[in-house]
């Protein structure tokens, strides 16, 4: 697919990097709309509990109050209409530590943060279900059908007649998405049409869960979000501030802005949940799995679950005859855990390819030969086919790129003065999926110029879809990029997919490069010619002497996508070196080798992809909120406690795609890069750590203390 | 945050008269503490004294007292002019390098020296509001004691604090044997010395300090030292840059003839409420030859007396490796 006459394949520059560096990107607090009041959040200082009395009088009096808005007289919602994490005002029960209990709308900002301070709460307390350590043991079967046990084979059996083995427990921490853009909304009311400027990493989806909430139909909200500062899953299902924004702005009756603080984040919008997950590896002396048991132990919030699929990648990585994968979940008292890049696959791949590495240890193997020795031919969780799988082709080609050779197969064998030096490597996966998407395009001429503008309800989390797709219809419309212009990031465009789940880019090209194929063939039969080579649009739109053409597309995904199993493999190489004395651990380099399909923009994809390795990096080295048992609160509520990674703590990042032609999937052969990126990641740092020092960290993420 | 007055004031004179008046005033210098514990509503200030254009930036040497032939430096000079000034570089790395370990580029250029000496401890229980907290609110208790206290105090704390003071500058100040300049409302000037500014916690962990309320720091003397090219600021902390210490070590060793160190000087940060002079450490090494196993004595000396919390007993090993690893450092000049 990767042609060199074809703008798709090509590194460009952002389309939309100028107005972003130069402010003139709108996000959603940004519209310059008129008349508006500000809205601050407050919330609950217990974890568990109801609220008895919440006395409002002296913050309604503050200077420039224009209303206060709590359970007591906040209207009435439909609390399953499909906002995330409750917190809708409904009730005085207290679910969690910092649950969203009212809002001062006010003339100012500074006004209504400040009446938030003279509220009084009176609760009675119950006592809050957050130490996970000591609730885990209540753990039950999660309610969600996709979480049940899934058994293959004799796991157990083939465990105790085992050979060699590792049985190994890894714990991973809450983290925090903390996209740079706080989840902010403008709401704005026209008669019974609401406009919400909000953040939304699923347009329609954002429309749905709000108009349901708020008793209203669809076509009375519109959500407008055409540029997104990062969401990470935390803006893909909307949170109560979304709806909450819409009722201040109908009960002021004026247009409302809400934007929630760093601190807030914590329990505004989503979280990924602590993991305690068992991998137990059997193997037979020359590196054959015979099994593979992985079981998880997570929470859920106290009235909904959620539970991140930390098995993913046990069920497709190896070929192993036997195989366990359960999960058993536990209500604790914090805002519901969400999607968060990788969902399970980041976290569960910690755990999977920590034990690979143990395992590879064990054997005295290369740990890259163990995992070629194991690549199964069909997928193993469903014997399909696979569209394609490079995941053999990551290993060695990064293997090779990476100098590999250099590795010491003994820990501590690479010193160099006061740092030890160790390599590590992890395998990752991703499943790859298109989704239903409509999208117009419409061309129009002046003189000899053809331009195209191309509509859809798709998101750009700031990853480069709208590079992408103006790549894309330039290419199939036979235009330059500067005629093609396209519009996202409006529920009133066609309905689109959400940038979620890797499927943005899939679901987005494949729709446009549907509508573009589909305008060219209206425009042939309505020339009534036959070509001898297939014209473009933009050629037919002047030989046809046309000002105005359009024409809409409802795309779906191939029917045949659905006999493979469509995935996108990577193999992740890090080099770490750690202080002996101090403990503290530097990445030098890293390298993705990713095969992904079709990669429509190099230059945007490589973001991607050492993106999510920085974050896998962060996972690995430095990120964990932290909850308090007797309070239920993070105490790391800001950027200085909750430790994302910083220039200094990355070296050389290098991302190398592995040319795959994958028409079996989608049309384009897109397999999405979103969250591949960090798949593999953090073990691919704990098992350079592990060379590095002979220590083997299983509890991130691996601060210094953890290397004395 | 809560409605305030706000004033800039053209001279220390009126700066100091304005506070004098209001219990409740503050100082603003650079901002970047002040402003950030105000939004939490930590500081809750009914009046701001905007200082920040007071002309207290010099930075010059010292021509007689105890520091002559030493530097003064401004209190309201930026932290990043204080690390990068061509004689501080040349007779105080450590200063230099403890600045430039700390905070970010963006906030060493809004810091002043002053306001860093003031910043006021980064413990989670201190800056939430709802939670208990001595130091915020006297007799509310201490939320660390009990909780999480990873990054808390392993030396001198209280039953009413263990909260650890966070500045990285403050550290290397100790080991040089700062002194602070400050001026009150009747026009009065004192000089505290370094180790006396800030407090252990006790019963009062609300006072951080023994600056009197409307003080203002005129300037931090340093006094000349011989070790200059024997020093070495080591920062451990979980990310590479902007987090804080889990512990610091400010080392300098001034050298005889032979081996033999005439003294050290040894400060500790992350570990106390306060700069930690390391004066165990220090008298274990007066006139002992600089060799690996008696940093390694010195370090134990010091460290036998911490007391750790359920969460930070790493900081006991961790101190102990530190201060080794810095004089380790200190002896080869600042190289590995
Ligand atoms: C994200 C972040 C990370 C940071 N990381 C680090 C770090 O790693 N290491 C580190 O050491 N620091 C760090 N800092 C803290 C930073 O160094 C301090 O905020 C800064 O030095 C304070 O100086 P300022 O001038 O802004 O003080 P301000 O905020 O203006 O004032 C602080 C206090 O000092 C008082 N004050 C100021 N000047 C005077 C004066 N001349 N006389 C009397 N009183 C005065 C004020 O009234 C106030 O109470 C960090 C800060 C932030 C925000």
């Amino acid at each position: 697919m990767q042609d060199k006459n074809k703008l798709t394949g090509t590194p460009i520059s952002r389309i939309d990097g100028i107005a972003k560096v130069t402010g003139k990107a709108a996000y959603s607090t940004d519209y310059p709309v008129k008349n508006l009041a500000y809205a601050v959040l407050f919330k609950s200082t217990i974890a568990a509990g109801t609220i008895r009395i919440i006395d409002t009088t002296a913050a309604e009096k503050a200077p420039g109050v224009l209303a206060v808005i709590t359970h007591t007289n906040a209207p009435k919602l439909n609390v399953n209409g499909g906002i995330r994490g409750g917190a809708l005002l409904q009730s005085p029960e207290i679910e969690f530590y910092g649950q969203h209990i009212g809002l001062v709308v006010a003339e100012t900002f500074e006004q209504a943060r400040y009446a938030t301070h003279l509220i009084n709460v009176t609760y009675d307390k119950k006592e809050p279900k957050v130490d996970f350590e000591k609730l885990a043991k209540e753990a039950t079967l999660p309610k969600d059908k996709e979480r049940a046990d899934a058994k293959r084979g004799d796991a157990k059996a083939a465990l105790r007649d085992a050979e060699y083995k590792v049985e190994q427990v890894y714990e991973t921490p809450i983290e925090h998405h903390h996209p740079l853009e706080p989840h902010a909304t403008i709401a704005e009311w026209n008669g019974d049409r609401v406009t919400l400027y909000n953040s939304s990493q699923i347009v329609n989806g954002a429309q749905s869960a709000a108009a349901n909430t708020l008793n209203i139909k669809p076509e009375q909200v519109r959500i407008i979000t055409p540029y997104i500062g990062g969401g990470f899953g935390s803006k893909g299902g909307q949170w109560a501030n979304l709806v909450l924004t819409a009722v201040a702005a109908k009960q002021v009756n004026r247009p409302v802005k809400l934007a929630l603080t760093r601190q807030q984040m914590v329990n505004s919008v989503g979280l990924r949940q602590r993991n305690h997950q068992k991998v137990s590896l059997a193997a037979t002396k020359d590196g054959k799995l015979t099994a593979l048991a992985h079981e998880i132990t997570t929470h859920g919030a106290i009235k909904n679950e959620f539970v991140e699929p930390c098995g993913d990648c046990s069920k497709v990585m190896y070929d192993v005859p036997n195989s366990l994968i359960t999960y058993r979940a536990v209500p604790m008292n914090v805002i519901l855990p969400t999607y968060t890049r990788g969902p399970g696959k980041s976290t569960g791949s910690f755990a999977l390819e920590s034990a690979m590495d143990e395992l590879a240890y064990a054997l005295k193997m290369d740990p890259i030969e163990l995992r070629i020795k194991n690549e199964p031919e069909r997928d193993p969780s469903n014997g399909k086919p696979w569209s394609s799988r490079k995941a053999v082709d990551c290993l060695q080609v990064g293997a090779k790129a990476f100098g590999w050779e250099k590795r010491k197969a003994e820990p501590r064998q690479n010193q160099q003065g006061n740092y030890l030096i160790g390599y590590g490597v992890a395998a990752g996966t991703y499943p790859a999926h298109q989704r239903p998407t409509s999208a117009i395009v419409k061309l129009k001429r002046t003189g000899n110029d053809v331009m195209a503008t191309v509509e859809l309800a798709a998101a750009d989390l700031g990853t480069g879809t709208y590079t992408i797709l103006t790549q894309t219809a330039a290419d199939a419309l036979g235009l330059p990029l500067r005629n093609v212009k396209v519009v996202i990031g409006d529920s009133d465009l066609p309905p689109a997919a959400g940038a979620v789940g890797s499927v943005g880019a899939a679901s987005y090209a494949n729709a446009v490069n549907d509508a573009c194929q589909k305008i060219t063939d209206e425009l042939l039969t309505r020339s009534g010619k036959q070509f001898f080579a297939r014209p473009t649009a933009s050629q037919l739109m002047l030989s046809e002497k046309l000002t105005e053409f359009q024409t809409r597309i409802d795309a779906k995904p191939l029917e045949s996508a659905e006999e493979y199993s469509a995935h996108s493999f990577n193999a992740n190489f890090a080099e770490v070196s750690v202080n002996r004395f101090t403990g503290m651990v530097r990445v030098n380099r890293f390298l993705a080798v990713t095969g992904a399909g079709t990669i429509l923009n190099p230059k945007t994809a490589r973001s991607q992809i050492i993106g999510g390795n920085i974050w896998g990096i962060g996972m690995a080295l430095t990120e964990e909120s932290i909850l308090d048992p007797r309070w239920g609160n993070f105490v790391t509520r800001s950027f200085a406690d909750y430790h994302v990674p910083a220039n200094l703590d990355i070296g050389d990042m290098e991302a190398i795609f592995i040319r795959e032609d994958d028409q079996k999937s989608n049309t384009l052969g897109v397999k999405g890069i979103g969250e591949v990126g960090i798949v593999g990641v953090a073990a691919a740092v704990a098992n350079a750590v592990f060379n590095a020092t002979g220590k083997r960290v299983r509890e991130l993420p691996i601060t210094p203390d953890k290397l004395l | 945050m809560r409605p305030f007055t706000y004033s800039r004031a053209n001279d220390p004179a009126s700066a100091t008269k304005e506070l004098a008046g209001n219990p409740n005033a503050k100082f603003l210098a650079g901002g970047t503490n002040l402003i950030d514990l105000m939004k939490e509503d930590v500081e809750r200030p009914s009046a701001i004294v905007d200082i920040s254009g007071l002309r207290l930036t010099e930075i010059k040497p010292i021509a007689a007292g105890f520091a002559k032939g030493g530097l003064s430096i401004g209190g309201l000079g930026k932290n990043t002019d204080a690390a990068n000034h061509p004689l501080i570089r040349q007779n105080y790395p450590l200063l230099t390098q403890a600045i430039l370990a700390g905070a970010s580029g963006q906030i060493r250029n809004m810091a002043t020296n002053g306001g860093n000496l003031l910043q006021r401890t980064r413990c989670p229980y201190f800056y939430e509001v709802a939670m208990p907290c001595n130091k915020r609110e006297p007799g509310s208790g201490c939320g660390a004691l009990e909780g999480v206290n990873r990054l808390h105090a392993i030396f001198g704390a209280s039953e009413k604090c263990v909260a650890v003071y966070p500045s990285d500058m403050a550290i290397a100040l100790a080991a040089l044997d700062a002194i602070v300049k400050v001026k009150n409302a009747s026009g009065q000037e004192r000089s505290i010395s370094f180790t006396d500014f800030h407090r252990l916690p006790g019963d009062t962990p609300e006072r951080d300090t023994n600056l009197a309320h409307g003080e203002l720091i005129t300037s931090i003397d340093l006094p000349p030292n011989k070790f200059a090219d024997k020093s070495y600021y080591l920062k451990v902390r979980d990310r590479a840059s902007y987090a804080f210490a889990l512990i610091s070590v400010a080392a300098g060793l001034e050298m005889g003839s032979g081996n033999k160190i005439v003294q050290a000087r040894i400060a500790m940060g992350g570990v106390a409420h306060k700069p930690w002079r390391a004066l165990k450490a220090e008298q274990f090494l007066a006139g002992k030859e600089a060799t690996a196993e008696n940093f390694k004595r010195a370090a134990d000396a010091e460290m036998a007396d911490a007391k750790p919390l359920e969460h930070n007993k790493f900081k006991v090993e961790l101190g102990n490796r530190s201060i080794v690893l810095a004089l380790q450092m200190a002896m080869n000049g600042g190289k590995a």
